[in-house]
């Protein structure tokens, strides 16, 4: 997943469509990983230690992808919200 | 050399990419590197720990992923204000 997510960030043309990738990378993987060693110890203070990794970069990855494109938008546009002549592709 | 170990190393192979991204384009770009880098430097922390079998390395870990949170919230609002 970590390997997967390094390629995508690598070849995406996009900086938007990089973000996509990176909540992979921040959100699966350290899930499997945290499963893995849960499976491996149980749950006793490495277990527990793995899972509260995962879920605190569960909880956290998706605010800190959020705040990026964020302030990319703010960036470019100068404002995060959408401008009155700004194409919106509609499907 | 078990299996951690092995994953360990791989994670940190995985750095390289992380690397070159944080090194060219725009900065959003570089900080996307970093966004990345320090979740696999946590995960490989992550298993390392579980590789040399030792309970209190997991803490680097946390600590590692609480403070790499903080620190790229802070460039983000950073970038966003100032640069």
């Amino acid at each position: 997943m970590q390997l997967l997510s390094c390629l995508g960030v690598i070849l995406m043309p996009n900086l938007m469509d990089r973000l996509h990738f990176l909540t992979a990378a921040t959100s699966l993987g350290p899930a499997f990983i945290a499963g893995a060693i849960v499976t491996q110890e149980a749950l006793n203070h490495q277990g527990i230690f793995a899972v509260l990794i995962a879920v605190f970069l569960l909880c956290f990855g998706p605010v800190l992808t959020h705040a990026t494109a964020r302030a990319v938008r703010i960036r470019r546009h100068g404002d995060w919200r959408g401008q009155p002549d700004e194409k919106v592709h509609r499907t | 050399m078990n299996e951690w170990l092995v994953a360990a190393a791989a994670m940190l192979v995985l750095l390289a990419p992380c690397g070159y991204v944080a090194m060219r384009g725009s900065p959003e770009d570089r900080l996307l590197g970093l966004e990345l880098g320090s979740v696999i430097t946590a995960m490989a922390l992550l298993l390392l720990a579980e590789g040399f079998d030792r309970s209190i390395y997991f803490d680097l870990a946390l600590v590692y992923c609480a403070l790499s949170f903080t620190g790229t919230l802070a460039i983000v609002r950073f970038l966003e204000r100032w640069v």
